[in-house]
């Protein structure tokens, strides 16, 4: 019964991907409505599956003995814990949402059924992929992704796009190569591909490679590195970013589904291996740089395209960093928390994002330019209201949550840097509404405190309770943040330099929005422009991969012409 | 003597196959579903009398593909008169085959100086003065005769020697790869998408009984040459322009993995007939899909000339686009569990030489990709007459597909006897892991 249930979350999302595309052209839109209903009765299934977990412990299912996982290439299995059990309540509701959205607005599309379909095919993969009973199986579902992803970023008759998918396909697989590599590596390691097994031998062994003469690396932190770079290529981080943006010609839904569910893949991949993640404090420190990296430059070059979907997909990278970036901080729950949110979100946006766009088609004047220009006045009361409540928030956050929710606030490096972006979090939201004229009051100022404080009490439940769920164990969550500390000078450097330049920022943005000049030597603005432009095209990243790639090819095709053999016949 | 009886048996059904097409030479189409019928009944007989040879290292794998492929490149081949003479071929390239993959006598030698001596003769007779390297293919299957020759002749290391000569002219490495090279470019008809299933599948045979074998520097010296060949076919494909010469040296590129592989353990296991099962069966299958554009196109016809077919011909960019996974390594094909079940249950003999594997694995997914979105993708060429494919050439290629798919996911205990996970410490061997 169990594994019936587990079973048929996945499947019954095939299911539906072959009655869309098994049938004439005539009943289509019928065999497209049809598929709705087994997607649907998966979600069920899935959020079934959810309570069963919650309350009897995980579900093991395998079609192998695990005790002999290199006699076989697909040790097909499936595993479902709490981690796994969310990700395909999340994975299947998007999938339910994104499919039965699609059914419309895909309507009368030459290429309907192909991408309805595909959302099929890639919710099922994925489903498979986050309930993996072994870290094969895993990488197998992980490698279909890879060309899903291809063929999602498909138009047969569209010159870029076929380039991109191309590019997005070739990237992919280069950070596959790296997870195949550390699954490699593993297995020679530990002689199990089983996570459980994994995770236990790992515990006990001290293997350590020589790089190079007195250079030696642990075990786990070579493992942990190349499956890191594997989890980098589908979760966009830097520099392995460029698929994504490259990516936007697919219709919106896939974009939603690709948004939502299937980035996420790389957070998903730290947490299902958290316990060996967690023996490696350099894979962590290293999680934490690209993390923080691919957060500053996505969402730099987000506020700098000019077209709705690029902003989203940079949106999305600029996400993906901080996901990471949680992972390096050993925060693993919190990056499930926020990928949940974060897919939820951007599969809203993007979903909506195609009406925008046809709507602008039609209307000229959409979207409509701002009425007047903001009034250009200082108001001391604003100005004061806002610098205290910035100031005051981070004091209160740390009053509740250590008082109200009891937790430990100075015990790990990694709790205090999540509370300095709660803190940076909420000095933004109320840059952004003290620049409304009507904040110039103590009422509204009031409720805008309390509704902050409400809220930041509320989203630390939250993930102070899921936390508990997905981890129920405080002594395993407190040494994944002990591993993932940096040394105490370096931390107290960093925590010093991000609340400056934070505090400068916020004062620098909030006087010239209100018509305050602030003094500024002249080759800033110089400096700015050409970020600007920098930033607009994307660090050049993607000419350099192309010059790269031209390069490349050039110098293989002056190997073979000098090169006496079959190619000059 | 039970084995040879048997071996005898099986053998005689492609020749006497190649009896029956001659008394129906006259009509081309009868010709075709002989032989088509003939590697049925192969197959059949096959399976059924299997079980009374002794089971080679490398289990029966093999042995059941070769009579599936030549029944697929038969199959996918048009009818017409000219392409007689290369299925009567393939029966008889069959028979031998199978004679040396079931036989491990003096009678399996005298099969594959045969099949040597058959290939030169056809090599020679199709030689054109317009591709002078194929004297060196030519030339590289002469070794491989005198090889076998010597490898009978001589004691141990010299025969080990030899045989490995041998070995490397029919499953191809560095420098000895120009016989391949010339029977896929230069075989006439269909033999080509044959003999790229029945050399490889020969000389891993031959491997597999040499591995053990093997004196260490020997062993060292193939792993050099096969860490080259991986790199060497890679780069190349990447510069190619023409399906053939593409494919050519894509399988050098995966069969010199295969070659580092054998070398570094020391053992052949069943992981290897997968891996050769699936990249033979894969090429095989593009070189038919190559085909079926030659027959359209014309011979000569430039890969980049014809695009967009994914919309005027979707059976066969749909089939097309399977086989091209399978060769890349994707799951679920065979390629992917071969490569799999090799880096499992092989030892790490250098880091730096598994690198430049993986960077040859990562290559294929390159080139191959890149070939086939040139024909399938882009702009749709109206002026070109389009005809999607024929029964024969979809049923033989979805064969292909099957295949290679079924390869992927047999069963391990199906495989052959020493299908077995090796433990770390089997695994570490001189690699510098401290424990």
């Amino acid at each position: 019964m169990l594994v019936s249930l587990v079973l048929g979350v996945p499947l019954l999302f095939l299911l539906a991907a072959c009655l869309v595309v098994i049938g004439p052209d005539s009943t289509l839109s019928q065999r497209a409505k049809l598929a709705a209903y087994p997607i649907g009765a998966a979600f069920c299934a899935a959020i079934v599956t959810l309570y069963l977990v919650a309350t009897q412990g995980p579900i093991t299912f395998r079609l192998y003995d695990p005790e002999s996982a290199g006699s076989f290439a697909f040790p097909i299995g499936f595993y479902v814990d709490r981690l796994s059990a969310v990700m395909m309540v999340l994975i299947s509701g998007v999938g339910s949402i994104i499919y039965t959205y699609s059914i419309r607005y895909m309507y009368q599309d030459a290429h309907a059924p192909r991408y309805l379909a595909l959302i099929g095919g890639t919710t099922f993969v994925l489903l498979c992929m986050v309930s993996s009973a072994n870290l094969m199986m895993l990488f197998l579902f992980w490698q279909i992704l890879s060309y899903l992803l291809y063929i999602l970023a498909h138009n047969h008759s569209h010159a870029g796009t076929l380039d991109g998918a191309f590019r997005t396909f070739t990237l992919l697989r280069l950070s596959d190569v790296a997870f195949l590599t550390g699954i490699v590596l593993a297995h020679f390691l530990y002689g199990t591909l089983e996570f459980q097994e994994l995770f236990v031998r790992a515990a006990e062994s001290t293997a350590t490679l020589s790089l190079l003469p007195g250079v030696e690396i642990r075990g786990a932190t070579a493992v942990t590195l190349l499956l890191f770079i594997g989890g980098m290529g589908k979760s966009a981080q830097f520099p392995l970013f460029i698929w994504l943006p490259r990516s936007l010609y697919a219709p919106t839904p896939v974009h939603a589904l690709l948004h939502a569910g299937i980035i996420n893949a790389g957070g998903f991949l730290i947490n299902r291996l958290a316990p060996l993640f967690g023996q490696s404090p350099a894979t962590l420190h290293v999680a934490l740089v690209v993390g923080t990296l691919t957060a500053v430059l996505g969402a730099t070059m987000m506020l700098t395209q000019n077209d709705i979907k690029k902003t989203l997909g940079f949106s999305t990278i600029g996400q993906m960093g901080y996901m990471i970036m949680e992972c390096g901080l050993g925060a693993f729950s919190l990056a499930v928390f926020h990928l949940i949110a974060h897919g939820l979100f951007k599969a809203t946006v993007f979903l909506n994002c195609g009406n925008v766009i046809h709507k602008a088609r039609q209307d000229p004047e959409f979207p409509h330019a701002d009425q007047r220009e903001e009034e250009e006045h200082f108001s001391p009361l604003t100005w004061s209201t806002g610098f205290f409540t910035t100031l005051a928030i981070p004091l209160i956050i740390l009053l509740v949550t250590h008082g109200v929710l009891r937790i430990p606030l100075l015990e790990s490096q990694g709790a205090v840097i999540i509370l300095f972006f709660i803190w940076v979090t909420s000095s933004q939201a109320i840059l952004t509404l003290t620049r409304l004229r009507a904040v110039a009051s103590w009422k509204v100022s009031a409720a805008m405190l309390l509704t902050l404080l409400f809220v930041v009490l509320v989203y630390l439940f939250a993930v102070e309770s899921f936390t508990a769920f997905l981890y129920p164990n405080p002594a395993e969550v407190a040494s994944y943040f002990q591993a993932a500390d940096l040394p105490n000078w370096l931390f107290d450097l960093l925590l010093l330099g991000a609340t400056l330049s934070t505090i400068s920022g916020w004062l620098y943005l909030y006087l010239r929005a209100h018509g305050r000049s602030v003094w500024m030597p002249s080759w800033v603005d110089g400096v700015r422009i050409r970020l600007y432009v920098l930033f607009m095209n994307r660090l050049y990243v993607e000419q350099a991969y192309q010059q790269a790639g031209k390069f490349l090819l050039r110098l293989l095709h002056r190997i073979d012409k000098h090169t006496q053999g079959w190619s000059q016949r | 003597m039970m084995n040879e009886i048997v071996t005898t048996l099986l053998a005689s059904v492609p020749f006497i196959g190649a009896l029956l097409c001659l008394t129906v030479w006259s009509r081309s189409d009868y010709v075709k579903q002989t032989a088509i019928v003939m590697t049925i009944i192969s197959l059949g007989a096959t399976i059924a009398l299997s079980p009374f040879l002794t089971v080679p290292p490398e289990g029966f794998l093999l042995l059941y593909l070769l009579p599936l492929a030549a029944c697929v490149s038969i199959l996918g081949q048009p009818t017409h008169e000219t392409h007689r003479s290369a299925w009567v071929l393939t029966l008889v390239f069959l028979g031998l085959g199978v004679t040396i993959l079931a036989s491990h006598g003096v009678v399996g030698r005298l099969a594959l100086l045969v099949l040597f001596g058959l290939v030169i003769g056809l090599l020679s007779r199709h030689h054109s003065a317009l591709w002078p390297m194929s004297w060196w293919g030519i030339g590289v299957y002469g070794l491989g005769a005198v090889a076998t020759v010597t490898s009978a002749m001589t004691e141990p290391p010299i025969s080990t020697i030899a045989s490995v000569l041998a070995c490397a002219v029919l499953l191809p490495l560095v420098p000895l790869h120009s016989g391949y090279f010339t029977a896929l470019t230069r075989l006439p008809g269909n033999l080509p998408s044959f003999i790229v299933v029945l050399f490889p599948a020969v000389g891993l045979h031959g491997l597999v009984m040499l591995t053990p074998m093997l004196p260490n520097n020997v062993a060292v010296t193939i792993m050099g040459l096969a860490v080259f060949g991986a790199i060497y076919g890679a780069v190349r494909a990447l510069a190619q322009s023409r399906m053939r010469l593409l494919l050519a040296y894509s399988s050098l590129s995966l069969f010199s993995m295969l070659w580092w592989f054998a070398a570094a353990a020391g053992i052949t296991t069943a992981w290897a007939s997968v891996f050769v099962g699936a990249v033979s069966f894969g090429t095989s299958g593009l070189l038919l899909a190559w085909q079926v554009i030659r027959t359209r196109y014309g011979d000569d016809v430039d890969p980049q000339a014809v695009s967009g077919l994914a919309s005027t011909m979707p059976r066969f960019a749909v089939l097309l686009s399977l086989t091209a996974l399978a060769v890349m390594g994707l799951p679920p094909f065979g390629v992917f569990s071969g490569f799999m079940g090799l880096l499992l249950t092989s030892p790490i003999a250098s880091p730096a030489a598994l690198f430049v594997i993986l960077l040859a694995w990562l290559a294929t997914s390159w080139y191959i990709l890149d070939a086939v979105q040139r024909l399938l993708f882009g702009q749709q060429r109206p002026d070109l007459p389009i005809t999607d494919l024929q029964q024969s050439e979809f049923a033989a290629l979805l064969m292909v597909v099957l295949i290679v798919i079924a390869l992927g996911v047999i069963p391990a205990g199906l495989l052959g006897p020493n299908i077995v996970a090796l433990s770390p410490n089997d695994i570490m061997g001189p690699f510098a892991w401290n424990k």
